[in-house]
Formats: structure tokens, sequence, C-alpha cells
């Protein structure tokens, strides 16, 4: 099953992104007990130059110093933040600087290189949070009541297409263009249609992941001047299988279902929030849900601040 | 007439359904408080007893009922209704997919818009959209009526086999085996007469603006194509 949700404050200012975006996925906890997870953007306040990264590194004697020395090779640990998962697993945080955001990759793959550490994500403009377990379990363990954003994505996962772990949870993260992330319900059955032609144009996949894929054939179309709304439609022509999902972008969010609309989606809104969800429990957490809409088959939705 | 509340917070759909069968036995009306959208609310219920769910219901709303007439205050979700086979659900508010999915008789009244393949291999009965119904409106009917007071989405009536879509609006595209005919002065006051008692109020000259979306052939899949009378 899974469930994903999505939140704009229309405003364009920090609201209690984090909060909102816990219930909602609470709401939707029994569309997929795995994992959780988390992109919220506009509340990071980071300078032009700073980025986030969020690894995931085994509790081993001098992995950590490992990864600190891989990541002073390219640039200076500005500030950190250790945050004890399970598994005998710490997410290590830190605020680095880079001269371009085509140096964000580059490091990430080296970092990738040590054994039992994986980066779950590099971001300039919204804090991705993700693990396995409960909404609550992963929103006590991350705090996310206190987070603050603009806007945000969200899902909880039933696995089916790839292993359950949090690399694996969503959502996933495209370095193609800054900051683009993608939450998914369903399965893309022409997945390696998609992914053929973006990987010969240099692309590079760490899953067999189908919603990786989709995040890449986004941020593709966005770095080819589609507007978020054409990526959307296209992507509806180009994509079979069962499926909706949605996209975050430093700018909004975004809704596409496919063209029989065989996985759920409803959205409500008023006068200070658009909202979008699996199911309308999910809405009725934050938003007034008396007229609420279905997104129909193949359609899409964006909403921009 | 005996009345009961059940406050479905904090409960399993489980649990307000077993609480709401044993009070179905006892009471005439039973109030389902804070029902938060939760799914399969009142599935399976038999009897002559009236459900109000105060506020929106999930998924498979009235599942299989047989005989109770159930009031959804807000919106429902997918199948609501679904192989009903007697009994009434009326939705204040909108629905999603595969309203009165299978049914095998009673109504289902949605007062705003639908979602996709309303009505799908339904086969008897009657569902009465009070606005807009979506995609496949119809898919593989086998039975019964549709009334959509709006318009419909693509491929109204695919592959339908049997029954009637009455449609005061627009179809955007009709599917396989469907075809569009004029109604009857009989039909049109049956469907005054449904609609009234269903609570929509509409002019005389409303009626006017009907059709029928029915069957191509009756045998569309195999065997010798049949023209419907």
């Amino acid at each position: 099953m899974c469930g994903i949700a999505g939140i704009v404050y229309k405003d364009g200012k920090p609201h209690q992104a984090g909060r909102d975006m816990t219930k909602m996925l609470h709401a939707l906890q029994h569309r997929g007990p795995d994992s959780a997870g988390f992109s919220i953007y506009g509340g990071l306040n980071l300078a032009d130059d700073e980025y986030l990264l969020n690894i995931e590194i085994k509790e081993k004697k001098g992995l950590l110093k490992k990864v600190k020395e891989t990541i002073e090779t390219t640039t200076r640990i500005k500030s950190e933040e250790k945050i004890q998962s399970v598994e005998n697993y710490i997410i290590y945080r830190c605020k680095i600087s880079l001269d371009s955001f085509s140096q964000l990759k580059p490091l990430i793959i080296e970092i990738d290189k040590i054994e039992d550490v994986t980066v779950l994500n590099g971001s300039h403009s919204f804090e991705m949070i993700k693990d396995v377990g409960s909404v609550l379990e992963i929103a006590n363990r991350y705090d996310t009541w206190s987070k603050k954003g603009t806007h945000a994505i969200g899902h909880t996962r039933f696995s089916t297409e790839s292993i359950v772990d949090r690399y694996h949870a969503h959502p996933f993260q495209s370095y193609i263009i800054p900051d683009i992330t993608v939450v998914h319900n369903g399965q893309i059955t022409n997945y390696w249609k998609i992914r053929d032609p973006l990987e010969r144009k240099g692309h590079i996949f760490e899953t067999t992941n189908d919603t990786e894929c989709i995040v890449h054939y986004i941020a593709d179309k966005l770095s080819n001047d589609y507007t978020l709304e054409e990526a959307l439609e296209q992507s509806v022509k180009d994509m079979d299988g069962p499926f909706s999902y949605i996209v975050g972008t430093p700018d909004g969010i975004g809704i596409a279902k496919d063209q029989l609309g065989l996985r759920p989606g409803v959205m409500a809104e008023d006068d200070e929030i658009f909202a979008i969800a699996s199911e309308e429990m999910a809405l009725g957490e934050v938003v007034d849900t008396r007229h609420i809409e279905q997104i129909a088959p193949g359609e899409v939705r964006v909403y921009e601040i | 007439m005996k009345e009961a509340k059940i406050d479905a917070e904090g409960k399993t759909p489980r649990e307000v359904n077993s609480k709401l069968k044993k009070l179905a036995k006892e009471y005439d009306r039973i109030i389902i408080e804070n029902p938060n959208a939760m799914h399969y609310l009142a599935a399976g219920l038999t009897g002559d007893v009236e459900v109000i769910i105060d506020g929106s219901a999930g998924y498979f709303a009235g599942t299989m009922i047989h005989g109770p007439r159930i009031e959804i205050k807000g919106n429902a979700g997918w199948f609501p209704a679904d192989n009903m086979t007697r009994g009434k659900i009326t939705i204040h508010g909108s629905a999603g997919d595969g309203v009165g999915q299978g049914i095998y008789g009673g109504t289902v009244i949605v007062k705003e818009d639908a979602g996709s393949r309303t009505g799908e291999i339904m086969k008897n009965g009657t569902i009465i959209i009070g606005g807009n119904s979506g995609f496949m409106t119809g898919l593989y009917m086998m039975g019964g009526q549709i009334i959509v007071l709006g318009s419909l989405g693509k491929d109204a009536g695919e592959s339908i086999i049997r029954g009637k879509i009455y449609l005061r609006g627009e179809a955007e595209s009709l599917g396989k085996n469907a075809k569009i005919k004029k109604i009857t002065e009989k039909e049109k006051g049956e469907l005054e007469k449904i609609l009234e008692k269903s609570g929509f109020k509409l002019e005389k000259a409303e009626y006017d603006k009907f059709k029928k979306i029915v069957p191509r052939s009756r045998r569309p899949f195999y065997g010798k194509e049949v023209e419907e009378g």
C-alpha cells in the first residue's frame, strides 16, 4: 500500500510543518508499517553555499572518525549532530560548505565507499528525516514535532519492491538538480524503459527501487526547463503501472496519478493550507475536509509558493 | 425511537463494528461520533436499523449490508456500499472510487461528486450521484441504474452488459459497448419520482436534458452480436 502526504502553507512562511506532517503520516500508519520519512522544506535557513548531510553509520570503533576525515578532504565540517537510531546505527548529521552544488554528489560517492556507511541524503533547502519503525517512533527519535517549514512531503512504507532499511525508506532524492524529492505509492512497471535513457545521460542509480527512478526522471525533466506541472504530466504518459506520487521541490509540491487511477489521492485546501494525501483521514489532521477532491486518473496537481 | 451512540475516537474498526452489531439488535438508530474517516464502518450490518455516521467514512463504508439505512454526514472513501444487497446509503459530501461496486440491490446516494468506476459490476439497485462521476462510470455494469445529475468522465459505460446510466450532463467519452439513447416520457416521470424521493429538486425542464447510456450489444465479447432492443 504505502501512505503519501504533502502540505503547503500558502503564505510561504515557515509553519509547524514537522508537527503537521507527523500527524498526517500517523493517520496513514495503517498503510505502511515498515518505515517512514519526511522532506521538510524551507526551515533549514542555510547560507547559499551550505549543505546538510545525513549519514547512516554503524556503531564501530573508528568509523565516525573515518567519515569525518573523508568529508574533510573536501571541506570543513561546520557543525555536527549525532542521533541514535536502531540496530546499532547512528545518524550523523553535519553542515558543510561547498563551492558548487556539483561537488555534492562526488563527495557522497566518496563517503559511500566506506563500509557500513551510507549517505541518506545531502540537501540545501530541505531537511530529510527517514528511518525504519513507526511514524511516532521516528517523530520522537528525530523530534519532527519541532521542525518548521514552508512545505513538506512524507511517506509511510509498506515494502513491496526492495528491502526495508533506512536508505530505502522514502523520500528519495535526486542530485541532478538541487533538492528534488519524491514519495510514492505503487509500482512503475516499465521501470527499465524509464531508467535506461536516464543512465545513458549519465544519471547515477544507487538502487533498483522504482521511486528512485521517478525522482531522477522528474529532476531530469526539471533540468531541461520543464515546469513541475509539465514534468508530472509527461510522467503520467511515460510511466506504466499503478502509482500516485508526490514531488517536493524548493518551490512547492505536486502529485501525479496513473491513467487508470489505481492508487488513491485526495486533496483539500483552505485560505492557509493546500494538502494532499492517500486518504481523507490524513487531510483531516490539518485542514477542513468538508470539501475534498479526488485526484482523477491521469491527473496532476501542483501548488508552488 | 430508541437511540444509541458510539464514540469511535481511539477505537479500531473491529471494535466499532462489534459494538454496532450488538446495539443494532436493540436500538432503532445508532449514531457513530468521531468517525474520522475510519474504514469498514458498518461492514456486514443486517436488519432494519438506521445508522448515522457523524462525519466522514473511509473505505468500504456499509460494505455487504442487508437492510440498514446509513447516513454519512461527511464524505466517503473508496467503495462505499460495496456488494450491498438491500438498504440505503446516503453520503452528504463526496465519495471516492467504486461507489456501489457490485451491488445486488438497495440505493446509494452521493450528494456531491463521485470518483472513478462508479457502479462497477453492479447487478441491480440504484446509484444516484448529485454531482459529477469520474472515469469508467458503470464499468462492466450488469444491471440496475445509475443516475448522474452532473457529467461523466472518460469511457462512460465501459463494457456495459446490462442496466442503464441516466445522465443530465455530458460524457467526456463513451467506453466500449456503450451507446447514448434518448429517454422516454415514462422514464422522465420515473426519474422525477426517484430524485424527489432522494432529496433532489429539479425544475421540470431539467428532466428534458437527461439521456441514457445503454449497452450496444448483449453479447459484446463472444457469439453473435445482438442489438439491445
